[in-house]
């Protein structure tokens, strides 16, 4: 079991590094993607930073901590654009008939699929997450760090990573019933990680049970500044479940992962 | 020459109407998000009940109103004309007896005519319904309402015609088109309104004509604007109407020399 | 293990909804779907045993495909079992795919973007192939199928002969006891159609590789494949060797005969232009005549060939004989449209 995830990892290893040789031949073109990302990335991150010049606070969060909270959800949701590419244009490989071919071979479909590509350009939010960042810092200079912090705001965002990615592996999941909706879940999903750029108490009570209990996104970026902000957590839960983050996101991983499986078997069933 | 090109319009008008699910899953978009920043406002007033002279219900409005326009005057993200450059179809387009700017003018006033009823309407009325945004009561409002987002509507059609007919010479149309939308959407207020633009910026913002395509049309519709600065705003509009079409026509008429010169 | 696959009985039901124009039709289908039930493969029974070379033929929408997606683990069956190198295909389908190769004519596994020797270099840990075992075999396959020449050259770039070159060379990295063409030689040109011919009769005969083909090419069955499986509406129709379908439904043969220029000039003629054969034997037609050659055309069942040999000898002179087989494209094709085996399929 352990040698099949180390095998399948070096092989997604592989298939990222042909998918970023291919991309790296068109240097000049790669370059302004990202250029034009990051652009209209920080637009939109200046846009919400204007507010506040008639504004003291969002709900009591000052202008400093809702750039902490953009930077860590640019960051988190950023790397799982990169990542889960290739999850996200799954619609196109089942439009093209070609996950025949990827059943055809001896290694995991869902490896497959999400090697299949690897988007550089998102960089470019990256790189709005770490202006984003920079801004945030300067604007709060009573922050100090801690060693429980960095923990905290590194699994944050490898938590928010891995949830944002489960649920574009759920979304392509629905290909294998309809490409027809495809937009649909699209706007949903890239919707939802917006939401996540701001407090959560802005949003109606269910939305917020919804993003911590059953869509579990804000584990990825409100819950963890919350704790780096020394801010009491939603619903009066204690600061101890900033740590639980990896453990939600996991268990979401699982919930996509046995979705996914019952989707390839469905295909198996009834063909394309 | 005129029948031709209502009939353009038509025919523009009915081929979005076969993208159905296309559209709903805009429409459910364009609802989403103005569902994220209308709750992102009310929970900015809780701090203040009136800022840069809106109140939370002006700025709701106004955030529901941009959501709803959008579609119709910026379009960002909207290539068609660019894809026929680089297909070389344009060229079959351009030696057609009719005016080619003029052509892809009936074109685009056709789907905002689509947008119009199909998105724009129910994305209002979503606003109505969720957040109470209400409308204005006078007629008058209204009237001025109409005839500022005509003018915004073409302002936009002009705008997207030239970042997309760029492409016939410049390489990297796509992205200089990305940036182009991008800066036009800012500027118009469809990110944050204009009025919360610090005042510096805020300064420079009034006379771009971005600030014709969706802030004006909705300062009106806030009853935001009367008397001298009203008249004011509606001659930029329209100044910078006439400005974009007049440059957009020479653009256009300098792709066709270039075209039949050296054949695309 | 001398058999590669066995199959009994297998069958493919498909359940179609019908699909309602208009949104609120989209909406009612969801709710209330309209199901059509399709019958895709009915009882199909196969033993194909290490090292044959077998033709798939079929009209399109047969079940050809529906066949091979099954054979493969793609496709659950509705019912029937099967067996495949020993393996269960659906339940053991990433341990199957190790053990066989597939080359679909019209979609390429290769990577578009990519020059074809780091395609076929990826493919080495896709199909977990040690190291040396790999460097052998692309070595013997660049040799035999001559892609030196366009190793370097990105997939997009190639030609259609070129990418389907490397497409089997892709398919056989891996040493895979059993290989699927799906119409490998559609679109090629005689000699590239002659290349892949010749290669794949080499691998039959160098590597044991179990081959099964789909085409609808004809020469592609008689040049390859001893044994030709036709099958249509879901069933197997024709199990067994092409000649023996050839002879039992060939219906119509042509005997080329060249006689002595100066009888042929001095035979009389008809309205057409034709000479004019006294007593032809019943069943004989004169298809066509140009001095010195005159061709007829026979059935079988009216008169054997000898027999008709023997007549011609006994009243003109002889230069030579020669026999036409008539195509197997214009046998299958009398099959499909009169549903010759079709009656007795349901025996």
């Amino acid at each position: 079991m352990l040698s099949n995830i180390l095998s399948d990892l070096s092989l997604y290893r592989r298939l990222i590094g042909m998918q970023l040789r291919t991309q790296a031949q068109y240097k000049f073109n790669l370059l302004i993607d990202v250029g034009t990302y990051l652009f209209v990335t920080t637009m939109e991150f200046f846009g919400v930073l204007f507010y506040f010049g008639s504004f003291k606070s969002i709900l009591g969060w000052t202008i400093g901590e809702v750039a902490l909270l953009t930077a860590t959800a640019s960051f988190g949701f950023g790397l799982a654009e990169m990542i889960g590419a290739g999850i996200d244009s799954f619609d196109v490989t089942i439009r093209r008939g070609e996950f025949d071919r990827l059943l055809l071979r001896p290694v995991s479909a869902f490896i497959q699929v999400i090697g299949s590509d690897f988007r550089l350009r998102r960089l470019g939010r990256l790189t709005q997450g770490c202006i984003a960042f920079a801004i945030g810092f300067v604007l709060l200079p009573g922050f100090h760090w801690t060693p429980a912090k960095l923990l905290i705001l590194l699994l944050g965002i490898a938590s928010a990573a891995a949830i944002f990615v489960s649920i574009l592996l759920m979304s392509a999941t629905l290909c294998f019933w309809t490409v027809e909706t495809t937009e649909l879940f699209n706007s949903l999903t890239y919707g939802g990680r917006e939401m996540m750029s701001y407090p959560l108490t802005i949003y109606h009570q269910l939305l917020q049970r919804f993003f911590l209990f059953v869509v579990p996104l804000a584990f990825g970026a409100y819950i963890p500044v919350c704790y780096l902000l020394d801010r009491p957590l939603p619903f009066d839960m204690p600061a101890v479940v900033a740590f639980a983050s990896p453990l939600v996101a996991l268990a979401f991983t699982l919930v996509a992962g046995a979705v996914w499986r019952f989707g390839v078997y469905h295909y198996q069933g009834t063909g394309s | 020459m005129l029948r031709f090109y209502i009939e353009v319009a038509r025919t523009a008008f009915r081929r979005q109407l076969i993208y159905r699910w296309a559209n709903l899953a805009g429409l459910i978009t364009n609802a989403f998000w103005g569902a994220i920043i209308s709750y992102l406002i009310i929970a900015l007033y809780h701090a203040r009940p009136v800022a840069a002279g809106y109140s939370v219900q002006d700025t709701l409005r106004y955030t529901w109103l941009a959501q709803a326009m959008i579609m119709i005057v910026l379009t960002f993200g909207w290539y068609d004309l660019m894809l026929t450059i680089r297909s070389g179809e344009v060229i079959s387009d351009l030696s057609k007896p009719c005016d080619f700017y003029w052509y892809w003018f009936s074109r685009e006033f056709g789907r905002d005519l689509y947008y119009l009823l199909f998105r724009g309407l129910p994305t209002y009325v979503s606003g109505m319904l969720l957040f109470s945004a209400g409308i204005p009561g006078r007629l008058d409002v209204w009237l001025l309402y109409a005839v500022s987002f005509l003018l915004g509507a073409m302002l936009g059609i002009a705008y997207r015609f030239l970042y997309n007919v760029i492409a016939f010479w410049v390489v990297e149309a796509r992205a200089v088109g990305g940036m182009a939308g991008a800066i036009a959407l800012f500027f118009s207020g469809g990110y944050l309104a204009v009025v919360f633009f610090p005042p510096w910026l805020r300064a420079i913002a009034d006379w771009l004509p971005f600030n014709g395509l969706l802030n004006v049309p909705a300062e009106i519709f806030l009853g935001k604007l009367s008397g001298g600065d009203l008249w004011l705003n509606l001659a930029r509009q329209l100044v910078w109407l006439i400005v974009l079409t007049l440059v957009a026509r020479l653009v256009a008429a300098a792709a066709t020399r270039r075209v039949v010169v050296q054949g695309g | 293990m001398t058999t590669m696959i066995e199959a009994e009985g297998l069958s493919k039901t498909f359940r179609v909804a019908r699909r309602r124009p208009g949104l609120i039709g989209s909406l009612r289908s969801v709710f209330d779907p309209e199901v059509r039930v399709v019958p895709a493969v009915q009882d199909l029974s196969l033993n194909v045993g290490r090292g044959e070379m077998i033709g798939l033929v079929g009209p399109n929408g047969a079940g050809k495909s529906t066949t091979i997606k099954m054979l493969t683990g793609i496709l659950v069956p509705s019912g029937g079992t099967m067996r495949v190198a020993g393996l269960n295909p659906v339940q053991q389908r990433r341990e199957l795919a190790s053990r066989i190769g597939v080359v679909f004519g019209q979609r390429s596994q290769l990577w578009w973007d990519l020059p074809l020797i780091d395609s076929l270099r990826l493919l080495r840990h896709l199909y977990r192939v040690p190291e040396a075992r790999h460097s052998a075999n692309l070595a013997n396959l660049r040799a035999l199928l001559e892609l030196d020449e366009f190793m370097d050259t990105p997939v997009r770039q190639l030609s259609l002969g070129q990418r389907m070159r490397g497409d089997l060379a892709a398919a056989l990295l891996h040493d895979p006891e059993l290989l699927y063409l799906d119409e490998p030689t559609i679109g090629l040109d005689v000699v590239a159609k002659a290349r892949v011919r010749e290669f794949l009769l080499a691998i039959n005969a160098e590597r044991n590789v179990t081959v099964l083909l789909t085409t609808h090419d004809m020469d592609d069955v008689e040049t390859l494949c001893p044994r030709m499986l036709i099958i249509d509406h879901g069933r197997k129709l024709y199990d067994g060797t092409v000649t023996a379908i050839r002879e039992r439904f060939g219906g119509e043969r042509m005997l080329i005969a060249i006689l002595d220029p100066a009888e042929f000039a001095a035979l009389a003629r008809d309205g057409n232009g034709l000479p004019i054969l006294g007593d032809l034997p019943a069943g004989v037609t004169i298809a066509s005549a140009d001095n010195p050659k005159i061709a007829l055309s026979f059935r079988r069942d009216a008169i054997p060939a000898h027999e008709l040999v023997a007549w011609l000898g006994a009243r003109y002179r002889l230069r030579d004989v020669t026999f036409h087989e008539p195509e197997i494209e214009d046998v299958i094709r009398r099959i499909y449209e009169e549903g010759l085996l079709l009656a007795e399929a349901y025996v």
